[in-house]
């Protein structure tokens, strides 16, 4: 009787010991990647900026779909970039994501303030399978998340990924297809035929400018002259960090952005990325070649007297097609509480799924599919040649170094000379290269030499 | 002197101990540490303690930096010419409201109403004024028949376009003072040149404009100190373009700590232009008291009249 009992005891014993280790080990490794975090709250910086309010408008389904909750300050992209520098000098931050733009990647990951993603994606708990990171448009990888190869800045066998682009743009051009039929003319393919329409505009239509481009001292006047430069062939520096943007391509260059201004709408000289967009969305303009991010504003009637007439084509290929990338990426600071939560989220909204949602919802696409995708396409048809665009997306069209500053006011200064006082372009680029070796020099650029 | 009367004497000194220490805190820290900050070479993404001491590094550079020496340039002329123009209008104005006639109370507010305005505003509001196209100064040229001024794309009319929309926004601060100090003077001596047969040129040359100067000095040092920290208008209506055209020195360094990220130079920039205000100052005080006495000199002729 004595020995049946125990018999029952020890059977049941295992049972429940069974039992209890099926249930543990089921649910050890039955648990969803989201689990572990659920209540937890991801807090992220973001920009106001268009992109960023389309993400806002997706938030809600990915805390209903991981139980991760979110906050977000959204600030003016001057504020995000002086908040986001001084949040992490400190010890412990207040953000577990923060957005940057592309000039801060130098900054923050020299100062080693950025989490190295590797450590997330070798995470078999973290990383998703299905992430498909070949999709995601390489040119804007390159130049927005990875730090630490090639001149520094770029990929290469010593980088590594700091960040992923969100938010990012590359260059297009914006024609007005009825000027264009009106008078025959050919969309331009290249340089020369784009330097020649843009002068034949204001001749066939009266008060009508050629290209609305940026042109205002400092940083738009650069980035206009960067923007012709690098498809005719051009660099600021050399693999050896010699200043060659005085060469041949660099007066090309120079001279391509007064032709465009000199047979420009009245007070181009003037505008910066707003005022030209204003002024090819009111039609002074017949062309606009600048960041896809203007096209939705274009094809607002309530906004836009071009809207529905407006067509758009690759940047004219000079020497060579390269179109501008930067804009925005997004990484995890090393002071954040909750890097594992950020890096789901990070995860979250720039797969496949996310990617499609935002850009659903007016944000640029991080990734080819979402460019091909066949309802982003009913719903903004210029999406497939953007995505056409993105393959000739250039990463190095300028450096991304901590004194890139000073070099980039100074290129914008001296532009700016050439445009509205007559400097000649070789002089003016002659100065700025003088100038930019003595930079270059003092931050220990020809240490090595 | 016991040692109780001792303890009397220093009793308040004590009590305002405490007080004066914090002023002198405050006051003094946020100066003492932006001299600091100039012998560093310091990056806004580093904690000043890691920043690198260059001793007189900074200083030295900029002086063979062209741009600051341009925007050196460009500081000093601003502000030479708008506290000209507003001394002359501010006092000419005053000098020409200083009546009792009808109305003359809401005109008086009207002249002062354009000083109430953000500065920010300001400089927005003459941007589109200046616009190329849609801007009001254009539009009516244009219906004139006339050429348009390339008011903001070409370097001589932006510097021209800066300085009105100064010289618009801060006359109405020189007219109030000089009003003040008009309605002030003691009318005795004004009687007294009538009698004496003085024209109304006379007055204003021996009798008002000499009296008003102590006022006069005050309020030419309180332009000139904000005529070389002037920002915000110049920052929205050119961002100093075009090319180094209207880049005054605040701009510059602004765009140094900003844009540069170069926190130490920034701060050597600033303190140049510390240096500068404070020998103007120092000079300005020194004339001053000089011309205080000749004022009280007058004033005392006047009374003994």
């Amino acid at each position: 009787m004595l020995k049946s009992l125990n018999a029952t005891f020890v059977a049941t014993t295992m049972l429940v010991a069974t039992a209890t280790t099926t249930i543990a080990w089921a649910d050890g490794h039955s648990k969803g990647p989201y689990d572990d975090y659920k209540g937890q709250t991801v807090t992220a910086i973001f920009p106001a900026h268009p992109h960023y309010n389309a993400v806002m408008k997706v938030l809600p389904e990915f805390t209903k779909e991981t139980g991760i909750k979110v906050e977000v300050d959204q600030l003016q992209y001057l504020k995000l970039r002086e908040k986001s520098t001084l949040e992490l000098t400190k010890r412990q931050g207040d953000y577990d994501l923060m957005s940057y733009v592309v000039f801060s990647k130098a900054d923050y990951v020299f100062a080693d303030q950025l989490e190295n993603l590797a450590r997330f994606f070798m995470n078999p708990k973290l990383a998703d399978p299905k992430y498909d990171a070949d999709d995601l448009i390489d040119g804007y990888v390159q130049n927005i998340g990875v730090a630490g190869g090639k001149k520094g800045y770029l990929p290469g066998p010593t980088g590594s990924l700091f960040g992923i682009p969100f938010g990012s743009e590359t260059s297009v051009l914006a024609y007005r297809k009825d000027i264009f039929e009106k008078h025959g003319i050919e969309v331009p393919k290249t340089y020369d035929a784009l330097l020649k329409v843009a002068c034949q505009i204001p001749e066939v239509e009266k008060g009508m400018g050629g290209m609305a481009s940026r042109a205002a001292s400092g940083h738009q006047a650069s980035h206009a002259f960067l923007l012709h430069l690098a498809p005719l062939g051009g660099r600021v520096f050399d693999d050896e960090w010699n200043p060659i943007i005085n060469n041949e391509a660099g007066v090309k260059a120079a001279n391509a952005l007064k032709t465009i201004v000199d047979c420009g709408p009245e007070g181009a000289t003037t505008f910066g990325p707003a005022e030209a967009a204003a002024s090819f969305s009111q039609g002074t303009s017949a062309m606009f070649m600048d960041s896809i991010a203007f096209a939705a504003g274009f094809e607002d009637p309530s906004k836009s007297k071009v809207a529905g007439k407006v067509g758009y084509a690759l940047h004219p290929e000079g020497v060579r097609r390269g179109s501008q990338t930067g804009g925005f990426g997004v990484g995890i600071p090393r002071n954040a509480k909750n890097k594992e939560a950020a890096f789901l989220l990070m995860q979250w909204l720039t797969s496949k799924k996310g990617d499609l949602m935002v850009a659903m919802q007016g944000g640029n696409p991080s990734r080819f599919s979402t460019y091909e995708n066949a309802d982003l396409n009913a719903k903004y048809p210029y999406s497939a040649t953007f995505g056409e665009a993105l393959k000739y997306a250039d990463p190095d069209w300028r450096p991304i170094i901590p004194t890139w500053g000073k070099i980039n006011a100074d290129i914008g200064t001296s532009m700016s000379k050439v445009l509205t006082e007559g400097l000649d372009p070789k002089e003016a680029l002659d100065g700025v290269a003088e100038r930019a070796k003595k930079i270059m020099d003092e931050a220990g650029y020809y240490t090595w030499k | 002197m016991t040692t109780a009367s001792k303890l009397n004497r220093l009793t308040p000194y004590f009590f305002l101990a405490p007080a004066v220490l914090l002023l002198i805190v405050a006051l003094l820290y946020p100066i003492g540490y932006m001299i600091y900050a100039s012998f560093l070479d310091w990056r806004p993404s580093q904690y000043i303690s890691e920043a690198e001491f260059v001793g007189f590094r900074n200083y030295i550079n900029l002086w063979n930096d062209e741009a600051f020496r341009e925007s050196f340039g460009v500081t000093l002329k601003f502000a030479a010419v708008v506290v000209t123009l507003e001394m002359a209008l501010g006092v000419g104005l005053a000098l020409l409201l200083d009546r009792n006639l009808r109305g003359m109370a809401a005109l008086r507010t009207i002249f002062i109403l354009p000083m109430m305005i953000a500065p920010i505003v300001v400089g927005l509001m003459w941007r589109y004024m200046y616009h190329p196209t849609v801007g009001i100064f254009n539009r009516t040229l244009k219906n004139w028949g006339l050429e348009p001024i390339p008011w903001l794309s070409d370097g001589t009319w932006s510097f021209i376009a800066v300085v009105i929309a100064d010289v618009w926004q801060w006359t109405p601060f020189i007219f109030i003072l000089s009003l003040a100090a008009l309605q002030s003077l003691p009318q005795s001596a004004l009687e007294a040149a009538e009698l004496d047969g003085a024209s109304g040129w006379q007055k204003i040359w021996h009798i008002k404009l000499p009296l008003m100067m102590p006022v006069l000095i005050v309020a030419l040092l309180l332009r000139l100190i904000d005529a070389f920290k002037v920002l915000e208008v110049v920052l929205v209506m050119t961002n100093g373009g075009p090319g180094l055209s209207t880049e005054i020195l605040s701009l510059r360094i602004f765009r140094t700590a900003q844009e540069f990220q170069e926190l130490g130079v920034a701060a050597a920039m600033s303190n140049y232009l510390l240096i500068l205000l404070m020998l103007l100052t120092t000079i300005m005080f020194v004339y001053n008291k000089a011309v205080e006495n000749r004022a009280a000199r007058l004033r005392a002729a006047a009374q003994e009249t």
